[in-house]
């Protein structure tokens, strides 16, 4: 590996850094664990960058790259139940910006998400980055249809957990 | 407001709250040794090639295997010695093959895929291996019984005291305890490989198998 290589990479990765940091932020629920996925993501992303052509998006490529390591290869993720406890570093919302009922929405919100599997949390992740039905069965390698009907199904699923 | 729509609402907002990693600290990580499931499940299925595959070396080299070599039996053990070696060497290219094949730039059900696929081969190599082993122990023992004088004339000896019974039992016995321990390492793999390793992706997996019905 050259030493160009490894810059240019670094320099990429530093200013895309926050789509990793969204998976773990969907995928782990403590700060170590955050930390943990992240290193691994990164490892991963540098491991397949040799091979990135640059005909796509590097941002488009790190969604994969990310969400393949968080649904398949990374392997210490046991610990995503329903304990999600709100670290400052991940979730501050403003006081003044924001009233109370819709943070207290939010809060219940992110728990509802992490309520959901992985694939389902993929999903959710791919929608929330606004990317079109067409991406989301690339990445997932399922057909568009069955995208849609699927995220239907989660948020009705959402409306069922945060409305029992 | 639909809750996702919320949530959209905030999610870009949150990008300033993130802890800012920095370049330096990037060099760090990618220095740093992956802990990803596909080099574990590489590992180990290298260390279940040499386990399965060195049991057959040393069944070879063993005193009984010496000793049964002396008998009229080379128009057995050089075809299945052969037979042996080419299969390895057949499951082991397929291996090789699956295991380049894994991308962590496929879609998440190509890897997946990918990945079982390679699981499968060695999975098959092992099954091939056990087949082989228990039909080569027939084999063995029957031509043991039908040449080795010393071993017919025990079974005479032990009919003849009326102690056929126990020398069976015996034998029985010994072979027993020999499967139980394949049967235990086999079993340790198989926890290994499935119960720690691939529980998650079979999960998974089966999630969006599930979405594709």
């Amino acid at each position: 590996m050259n030493k160009e290589l490894e810059h240019n990479f670094v320099a990429l990765l530093e200013e895309h850094q926050n789509i990793v940091h969204k998976v773990c932020r969907l995928y782990t629920n403590h700060r170590e664990a955050h930390n943990d996925l992240f290193q691994e993501v990164t490892i991963q992303l540098w491991k397949a960058y040799p091979k990135f052509r640059g005909d796509a998006k590097f941002s488009t490529w790190m969604y994969r790259v990310a969400l393949n390591t968080a649904i398949t290869l990374y392997r210490k993720s046991k610990r995503t139940v329903n304990t999600y406890e709100l670290e400052t570093f991940q979730f501050k919302i403003k006081a003044e910006e924001y009233d109370d009922t819709e943070e207290q929405q939010l809060k219940l919100l992110y728990q509802a998400v992490h309520q959901l599997n992985d694939i389902e949390k993929a999903l959710v992740f791919l929608y929330l980055e606004e990317k079109d039905y067409r991406e989301i069965s690339e990445t997932l390698g399922i057909s568009e249809v069955n995208a849609r009907v699927k995220m239907n199904r989660i948020k009705n699923k959402l409306k069922t957990i945060l409305n029992p | 407001m639909d809750e996702l729509e919320l949530l959209k609402k905030h999610w870009k907002q949150e990008d300033a709250q993130y802890p800012h990693v920095s370049a330096n600290d990037i060099y760090k990580m990618i220095l740093k040794r992956s802990s990803s499931i596909v080099k574990w499940i590489f590992i180990i299925s290298l260390l279940e090639f040499a386990l399965w595959t060195g049991l057959t070396f040393f069944l070879k080299d063993s005193k009984n295997a010496q000793h049964f070599d002396k008998m009229d039996s080379d128009y057995l053990i050089i075809p299945l010695t052969v037979i042996g070696y080419v299969i390895l060497a057949y499951f082991f290219y397929l291996f090789y093959k699956n295991f380049r094949r894994i991308s962590v730039t496929d879609s998440a059900k190509v890897l997946m895929e990918n990945i079982i696929r390679t699981r499968k081969t060695v999975k098959n190599y092992v099954l091939f291996n056990l087949i082989f082993m228990v039909v080569s122990t027939m084999v063995i023992m029957y031509i043991e019984f039908d040449q080795d004088q010393a071993l017919i004339r025990k079974t005479q000896a032990a009919a003849a005291n009326g102690d056929i019974f126990m020398f069976y039992a015996k034998t029985i016995l010994i072979v027993a305890g020999v499967l139980a321990v394949f049967a235990g390492v086999l079993l340790f793999f198989y926890w290994l490989i499935y119960g720690l390793l691939l529980r998650k992706l079979n999960r998974n997996y089966k999630e969006l198998r599930k979405l594709e019905m």
